[in-house]
């Protein structure tokens, strides 16, 4: 394999310069070429209600008969950045979608990066949807500005996570549990993957082999897994109690046990990195038995495998929110997409948004 | 709104468990500092009603009091206030301006004003709903935007059926609040208490005549404050939805569930009255939905503040209050704080009333067991006055289990205060 197309011409989105594709921003105007994209979505742009013959939706995205929630925005989002891509969705048991990822792309000294973030907001807290949003777009932000810059990465996970906490501290109001979520992050380089993690959110490597190669990156700050490390509880019996999903570690405001969990890994050859929430592996936790699913599709068309995942997910019971983000490795840009920007993805936005 | 608006807080458990159809919640009500209401008051008028009627001379210093107390309150109004003072016995009389209207207020008519109220004298009998109607009539002569009435009175209502009187209020509901006062123990606390509930306004006592002057004070600065008048609280609710219940629960216990109007198809008006800067009233809302899919989420109520303006209603505020419903019984079976907080102190105030009621029927086992819990719940939520106030009654064995036993002599002034005040609720910390 060859290495990312050295001055492959593109035009700044925004002016209509030249742009190298390498570059971070337009020599120009100084436009953002490669912004993070992050699943917010926005409620009410139903044309009609689901549950009754209405057609009068409210500005905030409720049917004025009958009351009920019309399909948001973020209820399903699907972002390709082509290094990586990833779907989240709602699920059948939730009311609205409590996850949130960003994903970035990054030119670094080193090769492209695929960067990506993964938040499921803790439902018993305060406001767990834009918790998970919010701390998956400020960590994003500083990943990718640790990744353009060649910053060490380790180090620029524990700081994503330190601006992860004080977006969510910010939104802690006066009342009820402070508002809290998990967090994965990943970056990879063509070297390795840096993954940093609370909660219960997963990464695992899926490894194309041959001969057989998967498993998990992450250990679980939860009371299931405690349990387990402890040799109380055997992994099937863990996750069937009722306890297994209480988080021991978060993003949040509140004070608590709270340092993030970093790791180096070195990939031993292809592959494909997942990050996902809980909703996904309830339903399978076996690194293999996922590499089966999501291999080998997702090394040339992530957006597609990462589909077949969540599909998966809805299809064995849907009792969560459901996150899957995929990242091939290496990371290779194909030449025919030199600037791939999440402007080519519909209902996506910017993480410099609120 | 590019005025600053009031502010509408939600506070509720929105986790139903498969099925569930009641949705509880809180909603705190605060106007900003300086209410720019859309529509300008046109000028407030305020009335007050003074008892004159034979009692209020036994002892001479009540007639005295009264008189000095609506001194006091004529001083307090501002310029440019329609105003006037009646005098009731039997009948009611107009001591001021005395022309079948009312003054508008400046240094000259409020003298005027409290020479004819150093003439009041005592004598006659009592007839309320009298009063209110030509509070009425003066108030219909001049159109003011926010109009309130201050009633004191020593008795009961002797010379007029309890019909004449329910008959004048519902004349009076919507027209003007009026904030009732009651002096010394004569008096009947049921019936004071339902002229200030429907005319949203305050009822107290004034045990001794000698507080009647701060008391009226207090209570004209508190209504000269008020900015914007006729402030309803607007509920919507989904098709198929039934509100079981409207209450006020701070600063007091009020329940406006039947005062509701139709204000459309889907949506009912309560009346709140008038609102004064950076004022803060908790409501209670408890809505009937048909119950959606595990998953789903309803809408279950729409808040919103409403003031009348020459282009339409106008929304101050609002806020929402939703239905989830989840197989997570985490979820479904957590507790709102304040939910909880509310529904504690409107019991409250109802076992104190029972438990009264009970005690004057002679039924000591009924007042006892109504009491005791007065005074457990009194002590849990942390309402300190009013568990002051139960001490003077019942003597507290345990607080905490609401052990008691009944006083076998009470004050009647004290009985009085605490069956005035039961409906006085306190907040929790949000």
């Amino acid at each position: 394999m060859g290495g990312p197309a050295a001055s492959a011409a593109g035009a700044c989105p925004s002016c209509g310069e030249p742009v190298g594709s390498q570059d971070s921003f337009c020599e120009s105007c100084g436009t953002e070429l490669a912004p993070a994209a992050v699943s917010s979505g926005e409620p009410g742009d139903a044309p009609s209600c689901p549950s009754c013959p209405s057609a009068r939706i409210s500005a905030d995205g409720y049917c004025e008969e009958c009351g009920r929630r019309a399909p948001s925005g973020r209820d399903h989002q699907e972002l390709d950045l082509g290094l990586l891509a990833g779907v989240t969705d709602r699920g059948l048991r939730h009311y609205r979608n409590e996850d949130a990822m960003a994903l970035a792309t990054a030119e670094t000294p080193a090769g492209p990066a695929a960067l990506a973030v993964v938040c499921d907001g803790v439902s018993t807290s305060d406001r767990p949807d834009e918790a998970s949003l919010a701390a998956a777009q400020a960590a994003i932000r500083v990943l990718l500005s640790a990744a353009r810059s060649g910053e060490d990465l380790a180090e620029a996970s524990s700081r994503a996570v330190q601006s992860a906490r004080e977006a969510v501290a910010s939104l802690a109001g006066s009342s009820g549990d402070g508002p809290s979520a998990t967090f994965v992050s990943a970056v990879m380089t063509s070297e390795a993957v840096t993954v940093c993690w609370l909660g219960d959110s997963r990464a695992y490597w899926l490894g194309a082999g041959p001969g057989p190669d998967a498993r998990r990156l992450t250990t679980d700050d939860s009371l299931a897994e405690e349990m387990v490390a402890a040799g109380l509880l055997a992994e099937s019996d863990a996750l069937a109690s009722p306890q297994a999903h209480v988080v021991t570690r978060w993003v949040g405001a509140d004070p608590g046990p709270s340092a993030p969990h970093v790791a180096r890994f070195e990939p031993p050859g292809p592959g494909v990195l997942l990050l996902c929430s809980d909703g996904l592996w309830n339903y399978q936790p076996e690194a293999v038995e996922l590499a089966e699913l999501a291999l080998p599709a997702a090394l040339a068309d992530p957006l597609g495998a990462a589909g077949t995942l969540v599909k998966f997910a809805l299809k064995a019971g849907g009792g969560d929110n459901i996150t899957a983000v995929l990242a091939p490795f290496p990371p290779v840009r194909p030449d025919t997409a030199a600037l791939r920007g999440p402007s080519a993805e519909a209902s996506d936005t910017h993480a410099e948004e609120n | 709104m590019g005025q600053p608006g009031f502010t509408v807080d939600v506070y509720q458990n929105e986790y139903l468990q498969e099925g569930g159809r009641e949705v509880n919640a809180v909603v705190t009500v605060t106007s900003p500092d300086t209410v720019a209401a859309a529509a300008p008051a046109a000028g407030g008028a305020e009335i007050i009603i003074v008892d004159c009627s034979g009692s209020m001379g036994s002892p001479r210093t009540k007639i005295a009091e009264a008189r000095a107390a609506t001194v006091a309150a004529v001083d307090l109004i501002r310029d440019g206030v329609a105003f006037a003072v009646i005098a009731g016995n039997e009948k009611a009389q107009e001591v001021f301006p005395g022309d079948g209207s009312v003054a508008i207020a400046d240094w000259q008519t409020r003298g005027l004003a409290k020479r004819a109220v150093a003439g009041l004298r005592s004598g006659g009998g009592t007839a309320i709903g009298k009063w209110l109607r030509l509070a009425h009539q003066l108030f219909a002569s001049y159109p003011a935007g926010i109009r309130h009435a201050i009633l004191l009175t020593d008795g009961k209502n002797q010379h007029e059926t309890p019909e004449q009187l329910d008959g004048a209020i519902s004349l009076c509901d919507g027209v003007f609040s009026c904030d009732c006062r009651g002096v010394g123990t004569d008096w009947e606390v049921g019936e004071l208490r339902r002229i200030a509930s429907a005319l949203l306004g305050t009822v107290d006592i004034v045990a001794d005549p000698a507080g009647l002057a701060a008391d009226f004070a207090a209570m004209m600065e508190t209504a000269m404050g008020k900015q914007v008048a006729d402030v309803a609280l607007r509920v919507w609710t989904p098709q198929h939805a039934t509100v079981q219940f409207v209450k006020q629960v701070a600063p007091t216990v009020g329940d406006l569930t039947d005062r509701r109007t139709q204000s459309g198809p889907q949506a009912g008006d309560y009346p709140t009255g008038a609102w004064g800067p950076d004022e803060s009233r908790d409501y209670h809302i408890c809505v009937d939905v048909t119950p959606a899919g595990v998953g789903q989420e309803m809408l279950a109520a729409r808040v919103s503040l409403v003031v009348g303006s020459p282009s339409g209603p106008e929304v101050l505020g609002q806020g929402m209050v939703k239905a989830v419903w989840t197989d997570d019984e985490a979820l479904s079976t957590r507790l709102n704080r304040q939910v909880a907080h509310y529904t504690g102190q409107a019991e409250l105030a109802e076992a104190i009333q029972e438990g009264l009621e009970a005690r004057k029927e002679g039924d000591e086992e009924t007042a006892t067991a109504k009491l005791g819990r007065a005074v457990a719940l009194a002590q849990q939520s942390g309402n300190e006055d009013t568990a002051r106030l139960l001490a003077k009654v019942v003597d507290v064995v345990d607080a905490a289990t609401g052990t008691v036993r009944l006083k076998k002599k009470v004050d009647a002034a004290d009985e009085m205060t605490l069956d005035t005040r039961s409906t006085k609720t306190v907040r929790t910390k949000k």
